[in-house]
């Protein structure tokens, strides 16, 4: 027993030296460490540098071989100002190109400096290339509403077959009657053929004016309403990527909802809160409709040709003009919507009108917007009347509520049907 | 005479239909279908989203209803931006409803923690490549309201700003939320009971005022 854990201790030993000799080996020299490096890049230096990415300071691949001698960029991060008053040709061309000065870190020790600039070493060298390469969404189109089509197709042959089928049996039914007619002598009028047939070309045209009746009032019904609309956008914006992969807020840009009758088509500068930085699109493919690949960086770059943006110079260089969006949703002139009343008051989603928005790469209108559809969800959808200011005025269905009497108030019981509440 | 009429009738339904209905939007519902009376969809009265009308800022020198009076400093007054006031009297209500917003409009990047980690950056691996600020501790927590206020109107470095999507008051709302909780909650704010917010009625910055001559062009901040 002792002997076996001897040895066993003499193998612990000689791996434990390996590692004392390893780790003082490496205090003694101290290579820079390029991960201890990217914690501190990352709490100092990121706010106004990238790596790759020109921001409110330079890129800073290959800062090294940009600085004539590596104290004076030691210097330079522990105070930009007192190396700009030496009047460093380098320092000065950089001051007067960004027109800000970089703030003293005195805090940074030299090592953690060699380490901040392993760091940027390191992602240099990789290219920057840990992101935006794993572009894997191998579904690029579908089609899900191959099934119906084709039962209905399947429906309309049968039928077809059925109507033959007693065509013909009707035919031999009076051909037969004929023969028998016939046989007994008596004399039958020569038969109408059926198109002469006063019987079937009223049966004929009952069941056209009813069909086409059909479809003429559905269409009818139909005419103005734009339910599943999905128009082509001069940009290729994607709700699903925004909203749904990067959890922006829906009322981070369409700030109206809260505050007036329109959500707000977002102005452009709202785009370039975020798009100054980001220049370049890493997440999965993006497909249209029509099942064509989207280049989501070459679509930032329309934003950029439309705001006069200079990605280069990191500077509006042109006059911005507007994005001619497509409106989507449009309620007639008649109507009478507003869409804070819905969302602060009705403390509606956006999705019950909207759909499943932020699954959704272009925007299709996802209700009809029709009367019966609006009057449908008033009757149905219970007011939010506990804690809410906006319907403090309806004492009596307060009072009902409290004693009872009812359980919960609609749209409807508030006067959400009266026809001047939209129509005035 | 009479069955030709009939026909015709018929036939003026079914060919109605299929017109109304087989070329209604196209492949992929790429038009909006067909409508009657133009005029009622493409109003003159209200045609938004053209190249005439959209994206326009308000008449200069006018002020909506109930907003707070307009704020003079300029962008570079930073100094002076620090004195500012918060001209609001806030109840606890008003905070809350500041926590609110900043989820909304500043969580996004700086974090609902404030920590400057919001789901944009992620450590470095968001799509947003600069290191939103720290608001909970460090540096940026020594800000006072006013010079909140300030970089959320005009911004600051790559930070954009913030006034078309927030008026004033909301903005005030968020500086007077942010405070409270930086530093773990060192400043707490002074609070009003009950639910309403009046306004103080001078405007805010009135020392401010008179140091930096006001400007058309920033009578929107």
């Amino acid at each position: 027993m002792y002997r076996r854990v001897s040895i066993r201790m003499r193998k612990h030993f000689v791996s434990v030296l390996v590692l004392c000799v390893g780790m003082i080996a490496s205090f003694s020299v101290r290579a820079a460490d390029p991960s201890k490096g990217k914690a501190l890049f990352q709490s100092n230096c990121a706010s106004c540098h990238n790596v790759q990415k020109k921001l409110t300071g330079p890129a800073l691949a290959g800062v090294e071989g940009r600085w004539s001698d590596k104290k004076l960029l030691h210097q330079w991060i522990h105070n930009s100002a007192a190396v700009l008053a030496t009047g460093d040709q380098y320092a000065n061309a950089l001051y007067n190109e960004y027109k800000i000065s970089m703030p003293p870190f005195p805090s940074l020790s030299d090592a953690d400096v060699d380490d901040i600039l392993a760091y940027i070493a390191q992602q240099e060298a990789q290219g920057g290339g840990d992101k935006g390469k794993d572009n894997s969404n191998p579904n690029p189109t579908q089609n899900p509403e191959e099934g119906s089509a084709n039962n209905s197709l399947l429906f309309g042959i049968i039928t077809l077959i059925l109507a033959v089928v007693a065509l013909i049996l009707l035919q031999i039914n009076s051909n037969l009657n004929k023969l028998a007619a016939d046989k007994e002598g008596v004399a039958v009028p020569e038969p109408v053929p059926f198109y002469k047939n006063k019987a079937y070309i009223a049966l004929v045209i009952l069941v056209m004016f009813m069909v086409g009746g059909y479809f003429t009032i559905n269409g009818a019904i139909g005419l103005g309403r734009q339910k599943d609309y999905m128009p082509e956008q001069p940009i290729f914006f994607s709700h699903k990527v925004h909203p749904g992969m990067n959890q922006i807020n829906c009322l981070y840009c369409h700030a109206g909802a809260e505050k007036s009758k329109h959500a707000m088509i977002p102005s452009e500068n709202i785009c370039m809160n975020c798009h100054k930085v980001i220049s370049e699109y890493s997440g999965g493919d993006l497909f249209n409709a029509e099942g064509k690949k989207i280049n989501g960086t070459a679509e930032i770059a329309k934003l950029y040709e439309y705001v006069g943006w200079d990605a280069n110079a990191k500077a509006y260089t042109k006059p911005g003009k507007p994005i001619p969006w497509t409106k989507i949703h449009n309620l007639p002139d008649h109507v009478y919507f507003n869409h804070s009343q819905h969302v602060v008051a009705g403390k509606q989603q956006c999705q019950t009108c909207h759909g499943p928005i932020t699954e959704e790469d272009e925007v299709h209108q996802f209700a009809d917007l029709s009367m019966g559809w609006c009057i449908n969800c008033h009757r149905t959808t219970k007011v939010q009347f506990a804690d809410n200011k906006y319907y403090s005025i309806f004492e009596k269905f307060h009072q009902d509520v409290k004693d009872g009497k009812i359980d919960s108030v609609t749209v409807e019981m508030v006067g959400g049907t009266e026809c001047q509440k939209c129509h005035y | 005479m009479k069955r030709t009429s009939n026909i015709l009738i018929a036939a003026a339904l079914v060919s109605g239909a299929l017109v109304s209905v087989s070329c209604n939007r196209g492949e992929n519902n790429r038009k909006p279908g067909r409508i009657y009376m133009p005029d009622m969809y493409e109003s003159r009265a209200y045609e938004f989203y053209n190249e005439k009308v959209s994206s326009m800022k308000p008449v200069d020198g006018t002020v909506k209803r109930g907003e707070l009076l307009p704020y003079h400093l300029k962008a570079e007054d930073t100094a002076l931006a620090n004195g500012v006031k918060n001209p609001l009297i806030l109840a606890k209500a008003d905070l809350e409803e500041g926590k609110r917003l900043f989820n909304i409009y500043c969580g996004i990047c700086h974090g609902t923690k404030l920590d400057g980690n919001g789901p944009l950056y992620k450590d470095g691996t968001g799509p947003y490549v600069a290191a939103p600020a720290n608001l909970a501790s460090g540096a940026k927590a020594s800000y006072t309201e006013g010079r909140l206020f300030h970089v959320m109107t005009y911004g600051y470095n790559v930070m954009g700003s913030y006034a078309s999507q927030l008026d004033r008051t909301q903005r005030w709302k968020i500086a007077a939320y942010i405070r409270s909780v930086q530093n773990g909650g060192a400043n707490p704010p002074t609070l009003v009971d009950g639910d309403t917010k009046p306004a103080a009625a001078p405007a805010p910055a009135e020392a401010a005022t008179a140091a930096a001559p006001t400007s058309d062009s920033t009578a929107h901040k």
